[in-house]
C-alpha cells in the first residue's frame, strides 16, 4: 500500500469525522448541554488533527489545533455554548472540508475566496479561546447530574463561592445494597484519591422501623473533598452506581448558583441542606444568605424552570433520547469491524458474478438440452449457489440511504436561517437499503427537492400563522422499500402546488394547449419541464427554472421515476422511485414472436392466459383494454407496439405489472420464465429508445432487451388521459384511434 | 482476612492474568471457566467479588448472573461484568441481569485493580 493510497483513506476518514462533527455541533444546538455533542466534536477535532500530523499537512494540523484548543475549552466547560460558537465551528468544519478537497486533489472552484476565511477564522477562534474563564466553572457531563446553570460567557465565575475544595453531593438509591454495592467501598476508593475534608451523612430518607426494608438504602453523603484529580477521575468513581444515584460534583470554586441549584433540589429540604452545607464549610452563612435571597427573587420562574429540567420531561422522550444516544454509541463502535475496500474492487467482483451467472445460465441450457438427468441436478444445484453468491456480492454495495440524508439538517438549519423560516427536518427509514452507486448519484436532486421545499412550499412564518398552521414549518425525508425500488418522498406541510398558476404558466410558455384536459398529477409534472418556474420572486436558491427538469433527468438517468402529490393549502409531497440495484437482478422472461424481453421479476404482479374473445377483438391494435375481475386494465401489445413480425402463436398471455399505484398488462406470446438478469447499459445510439431501460445476454448467447415498465405502465394508464384531452381539444395527435 | 474474589472466564490465560494482579495487590482468587462451574465453586464458599465474562461455553455470563441472584447467601455480592466495546447491548443486558460494575475489553489489569478496589478494598 503507497502512501498515496493511505492518504485517500485520510480524506475518507476526515470526510467523514466532518460530517459526523456536523452532527453532533447540530445535536448541540438544539440541546447545548449535551456532553456526549461535546466530546464527540472535540474527538473528531483531534482525530483529524492527529491523523493529518502523520502526513505532515502542517496547514490542516495548525489549524485543527486552534479548534481543538477551543473545542478543549467547551468540554471543559470553559468556553459558553452558544449560537455564535456553533456557527464559527460550523463555519471551521466548512473550511477543514476545503482544506480535505484540496489533499485530495479536488478542484475547488472558489479556492481563494476558501482561503481568504482562514486568517479571520483563526481570529475568531483565537477571540473565543481568549473569552475562556477559568478552570473551575465545570459543567456537568453526566446525564444524570444536575444540569449546570448557565457559565458566564467571559470573565471569572459568577459570584465563585470561598472554599477551595470539590462539593460531592450523593444520594443512594434504595436498590443499590441489593446490586451488591456497599456506598462504603465507594467513599473509601474516593479516600485514595485526594482527601474527604468533611462529611455529612443524611439518613433523614430513612423510614420508620416498621416500614424499613433492611434491604433497601436510604442514605445520602454530602462531602467536601480536596483532591489533585481530575474531575473525570473523580466523577469515575461512581461510573457503577450512577444509574441508581443522585451524584452531583461541585468543582472547588463553584458559582454560588450551582450551590443553589444543589439546595433547590435536595430531597431534604433547603433549609436543612443549607445548614448541612454551611456546618460542612462547604459555603459560609453570609454565602447561603445571599443564595437563600437570590432563590426569592428569582422563585417563580427559576423554580418552575428547575422542575422541568427534573420532572417535567415526559419519560418517553427522555426514553427515546437515551435509546437514540445507545444506538449511536453502538454504530460508532461497529464501525471498527468495518473493512474499507476499494470501490472498484467491488464493481470488479460484481462484474465477474455476473459473467458467472450468464455462463450459468448458459450451462444450464445445455444441460437441459443433454437430458441426462444427473447433470441437470447438479446444474440446477450449482445455479441456486450462484444466486446467493449474486446476492451477497450485490449487498456488499448497499448502502443505508442515511449516508445521503445527514447532510440535510446542516442544510436546513443554514436555508431556513437565510430565508427567515422556521423549519424542522424529519428524517425517517434512514436505515433503507439502496446500491452506493445511486446514493452518490441521488444526493443533487435530493438536494434541490429539499430546497426547493424550503423556499416555494413553505409559507413564511407570518402567512403559515395566517392560515392557522403552527409558525414551524415540517419538512420530512422518508425512504422506504416497496417491489423492487426504493421510494424516496420529501414532503412539506406548506402551501401546496397551485393547479391554476401552473397552468397558465404552461399555456403561456406554450407547453400546453388551451383547453386541453389534464388530470392534476399532469398538471403538477409540468414543473419538470425544462425552463418552467412560477415563482415570483427570485431567490438565490431556486426559482431559476434551472433544476426541476435537472432534476428528473438526474433520476431518470438512474432508472428512477418522480411523482408530485399535492394539495393546495395542506402540501406537497415528492415521490422519488428508485431500481434497488443498477447491476443484476431477479428478471422474466418472455417471448413476442421471435424475440425474448425480459422484465423486472419484482414489477410483475401476475401472468394469465389471454381469453380468446378478447384477442380476436384486441387483434391488431397496440393497446386496448382488459376486464380484469371487474378491473378496467390497460393493455399493450407488444407485438404491435414493437412491429415485430413473426409467425403468431396460437395462445396469447398477459403479464400483468406494476408499477407505484398503476398497472398494466402486456400481451406477449409466451411465458418462459424467470431469468437471472445481467443489466448491460444499452449503447449509445440506442440510450434515446423509448421503453428499453437496457440489455442482457441469455444462456444461449443471445441479447435480450429488457423492458422499461414504468415507461411502458406510463405510456398504457396515461393513453386514456391523453386521448380524451385529445378529442376535448378538438386535434388528433397520436396515430392509434381509441379502442 | 483478605477479601476472595472470583473470576469466571473461559480462557485461562486472562484469568491468570487477572489473579496475578488481584493476588498483587492483596486478594484472594478463585477461578470458574464458565457460568455453570462458577456456581459449583461458589457453593459453600464466602466470595466478596465476582468478575465474569459474558461470552462463555455451558452457561453465559448473563444466565450466571441471573441464578447468582436466586441464591440467598451470594444475591448481594458485587459483580463486575467483562464487557467488549461493541457490546452496549450486552452490558445494558448484563445490568438489568443485576450486574452492575463492567470494564470494557481488552483491559489492563491495572484498569481492572481500580475497579476492584471502587467495590471491595483489599
Amino acid at each position: 500500500m503507497s502512501t498515496d493510497d493511505v492518504l485517500q483513506t485520510f480524506v475518507a476518514e476526515a470526510r467523514e469525522l466532518l460530517l459526523g462533527m456536523e452532527d453532533s455541533l447540530l445535536a448541540l444546538e438544539r440541546d447545548p448541554r449535551d456532553g456526549e455533542a461535546i466530546s464527540a466534536t472535540f474527538r473528531a477535532i483531534h482525530t483529524i488533527k492527529g491523523s493529518a500530523g502523520l502526513f505532515s499537512l502542517d496547514q490542516l494540523v495548525a489549524f485543527a489545533h486552534v479548534a481543538e484548543t477551543l473545542l478543549d475549552l467547551v468540554r471543559d466547560g470553559r468556553v459558553a455554548v452558544d449560537g455564535d460558537l456553533i456557527a464559527l465551528l460550523l463555519e471551521c468544519s466548512d473550511y477543514l472540508g476545503f482544506l480535505i478537497n484540496q489533499i485530495a486533489g479536488e478542484e475547488v472552484a472558489d479556492a481563494a475566496t476558501q482561503e481568504a476565511r482562514r486568517p479571520t477564522l483563526l481570529a475568531r477562534l483565537q477571540a473565543c479561546i481568549a473569552s475562556s474563564v477559568a478552570p473551575s466553572a465545570s459543567q456537568a457531563e453526566s446525564p444524570r447530574q444536575a444540569p449546570p446553570s448557565a457559565v458566564p460567557a467571559a470573565g471569572e465565575v459568577a459570584d465563585p463561592v470561598h472554599n477551595d475544595a470539590w462539593h460531592i453531593s450523593l444520594r443512594f438509591g434504595p436498590e443499590v445494597l441489593k446490586n451488591g454495592m456497599d456506598p462504603a467501598s465507594f467513599l473509601r476508593y474516593l479516600g485514595t484519591l485526594g482527601e474527604i475534608a468533611h462529611i455529612t451523612t443524611l439518613w433523614q430518607q430513612m423510614p420508620a422501623p416498621e416500614a424499613m426494608d433492611a434491604e433497601n438504602c436510604y442514605l445520602g453523603f454530602e462531602l467536601d473533598f480536596r483532591s489533585e484529580a481530575s474531575r473525570e477521575a473523580i466523577d469515575s468513581t461512581f461510573d457503577f452506581v450512577r444509574d441508581d444515584c443522585r451524584i452531583t460534583l461541585l468543582p472547588p470554586r463553584s458559582s454560588i448558583d450551582d450551590y443553589l441549584k444543589l439546595i433547590a433540589e435536595a430531597p431534604e429540604g433547603l433549609e436543612r441542606l443549607g445548614e448541612i452545607l454551611v456546618a460542612s464549610g462547604a459555603l459560609s452563612q453570609a454565602e447561603l444568605e445571599r443564595a437563600l435571597e437570590r432563590q426569592r427573587q428569582a422563585a417563580p420562574p427559576a423554580l418552575g424552570e428547575m422542575l422541568i429540567q427534573e420532572d417535567g420531561i415526559p419519560a418517553p422522550v427522555v426514553q427515546a433520547a437515551l435509546e437514540k444516544q445507545a444506538k449511536g454509541r453502538e454504530n460508532r463502535s461497529a464501525a471498527t469491524r468495518f473493512i474499507r475496500v476499494d470501490a472498484e474492487k467491488l464493481e470488479d467482483l460484481i462484474n465477474q458474478v455476473g459473467e458467472l451467472v450468464i455462463a450459468g445460465a448458459s450451462a444450464t441450457l445445455l444441460s437441459q438440452r443433454s437430458g441426462d438427468t444427473a447433470l441437470i441436478e447438479a446444474m440446477a444445484q450449482v445455479g441456486r449457489h450462484v444466486e446467493e453468491i449474486r446476492d451477497r456480492a450485490l449487498s456488499l454495495r448497499m448502502v443505508e440511504i442515511g449516508e445521503s440524508f445527514n447532510r440535510f439538517p446542516r442544510v436546513v438549519r443554514d436555508v431556513s436561517r437565510e430565508l427567515g423560516k422556521d423549519i424542522e427536518l424529519v428524517i425517517t427509514g434512514a436505515e433503507t437499503e439502496l446500491d452506493k452507486t445511486v446514493v452518490e448519484k441521488i444526493g443533487d436532486p435530493l438536494m434541490h427537492l429539499v430546497r426547493n421545499s424550503m423556499d416555494h412550499g413553505i409559507e413564511s412564518i407570518e402567512e403559515r400563522l395566517a392560515r392557522g398552521k403552527p409558525a414551524q414549518g415540517r419538512l420530512s425525508l422518508h425512504a422506504y422499500h416497496e417491489s423492487g425500488s426504493i421510494v424516496i418522498e420529501v414532503a412539506d406541510d406548506g402551501g401546496g402546488l397551485k393547479r391554476d398558476k401552473i397552468l397558465a404558466k404552461a399555456m403561456d410558455r406554450g407547453l400546453v394547449a388551451p383547453g386541453q384536459a389534464l388530470t392534476d398529477r399532469d398538471v403538477f409534472n409540468l414543473i419538470f419541464e425544462p425552463g418552467f418556474s412560477t415563482a415570483e420572486q427570485v431567490t438565490n436558491l431556486s426559482g431559476r427554472g434551472v433544476g426541476m427538469d435537472v432534476v428528473r433527468r438526474n433520476i431518470s438517468a438512474l432508472r428512477g421515476s418522480i411523482d408530485i402529490e399535492s394539495q393546495e393549502g395542506v402540501g406537497t409531497t415528492m415521490r422519488i422511485r428508485l431500481p434497488l440495484t443498477l447491476a443484476i437482478i431477479d428478471g422474466f422472461l418472455i417471448q413476442v414472436a421471435d424475440s425474448a424481453f425480459v422484465l423486472p421479476l419484482d414489477l410483475v404482479q401476475e401472468c394469465m392466459e389471454l381469453p380468446d374473445g378478447e384477442r380476436l377483438q384486441s387483434r391488431g391494435q397496440s393497446s386496448h383494454y382488459l376486464d380484469l375481475r371487474g378491473e378496467a386494465l390497460p393493455c399493450l401489445r407488444l407485438r404491435n407496439l414493437l412491429n415485430l413480425e413473426g409467425e403468431s402463436s396460437q395462445r396469447e398471455n398477459v403479464v400483468i405489472v406494476q408499477y407505484g399505484n398503476r398497472r398494466a398488462g402486456l400481451v406477449v406470446d409466451r411465458l418462459l420464465g424467470e431469468f437471472q438478469t445481467v443489466i448491460k447499459p444499452l449503447g449509445q445510439i440506442f440510450r434515446h429508445l423509448r421503453g428499453f431501460s437496457g440489455s442482457t445476454i441469455l444462456g444461449t448467447g443471445e441479447v435480450a432487451l429488457i423492458l422499461d415498465v414504468p415507461t411502458l405502465v406510463h405510456d398504457a394508464s396515461g393513453r386514456e388521459a391523453r386521448l380524451l384531452g385529445e378529442s376535448n381539444a378538438g386535434q388528433a395527435i397520436g396515430s392509434e384511434q381509441p379502442a | 482476612m483478605a477479601k476472595t474474589i472470583l473470576i469466571v472466564d473461559d480462557s485461562a490465560s486472562l484469568r491468570q492474568v487477572v489473579s496475578i494482579a488481584l493476588k498483587g495487590a492483596g486478594y484472594e482468587t478463585l477461578e470458574a471457566c464458565d457460568g455453570q462451574d462458577g456456581l459449583n465453586k461458589l457453593k459453600g464458599q464466602k466470595v466478596h467479588l465476582i468478575i465474569s465474562d459474558v461470552n462463555m461455553p455451558v452457561m453465559d455470563g448473563i444466565t450466571f448472573v441471573t441464578e447468582l441472584k436466586k441464591l440467598p447467601e451470594h444475591r448481594f455480592t458485587p459483580v463486575i461484568m467483562l464487557t467488549t466495546e461493541a457490546g452496549d447491548s450486552m452490558k445494558q443486558r448484563g445490568q438489568a441481569a443485576g450486574a452492575k460494575a463492567w470494564v470494557v475489553k481488552p483491559f489492563q489489569p491495572a484498569q481492572m485493580l481500580t475497579a476492584v478496589t471502587k467495590l471491595v478494598m483489599p
